[in-house]
């Protein structure tokens, strides 16, 4: 069982005749509500003034969304 | 067109107004889909309130924020005055 995360991977069929170096692996990046189901009462809430600047009143959903070459450069 | 200058506090004040709205932007969301939150409706009222006691400081200072009687108008009109909201 591997350690969930909501970045998702696939490897794409790359062609003999690919004129650019071929990228093997794809990925891409999913939003947290996709596994939240309903949303439960009473999540725990972000100051008015963060809510602001995070997007969203709920840290349960807040979602930094960065590319790909971001989360690369944060983590190696 | 007169000039306002905006004081310090003005720019303190706008930003908990916009905090405000937007809280009350996503507790609507929210409220569309869980009607029977007592707790965030109440939540929702007490910042319905908060919105309108800030907008009515915020415009003292800037003006009239919002069109067609919504707002107060200085003397004299002063809907069009500079700074609009993107010079801010």
């Amino acid at each position: 069982m591997q350690h969930f995360s909501r970045w998702k991977y696939y490897h794409p069929y790359i062609s003999p005749f690919d004129p650019c170096p071929p990228i093997k692996v794809k990925a891409y990046s999913t939003p947290p509500h996709l596994y939240m189901g309903f949303q439960p009462e009473g999540l725990q809430q972000y100051q008015l003034r963060e809510a602001l600047y995070a997007g969203t009143l709920w840290p349960a959903l807040y979602d930094p969304y960065e590319g790909i070459q971001h989360k690369e450069k944060r983590e190696g | 067109m007169a000039q306002k200058q905006l004081p310090q506090e003005f720019y303190q004040l706008l930003e908990e107004l916009q905090a405000v709205d937007f809280a009350l932007v996503d507790l609507t969301l929210y409220l569309d889909t869980h009607p029977t939150d007592a707790e965030a409706i109440n939540q929702f009222n007490q910042l319905s309130y908060q919105s309108r006691t800030l907008r009515n400081k915020v415009e003292q200072i800037y003006g009239p924020l919002q069109q067609y009687g919504k707002s107060y108008s200085g003397y004299p009109w002063d809907w069009n005055d500079a700074p609009w909201p993107w010079q801010i």
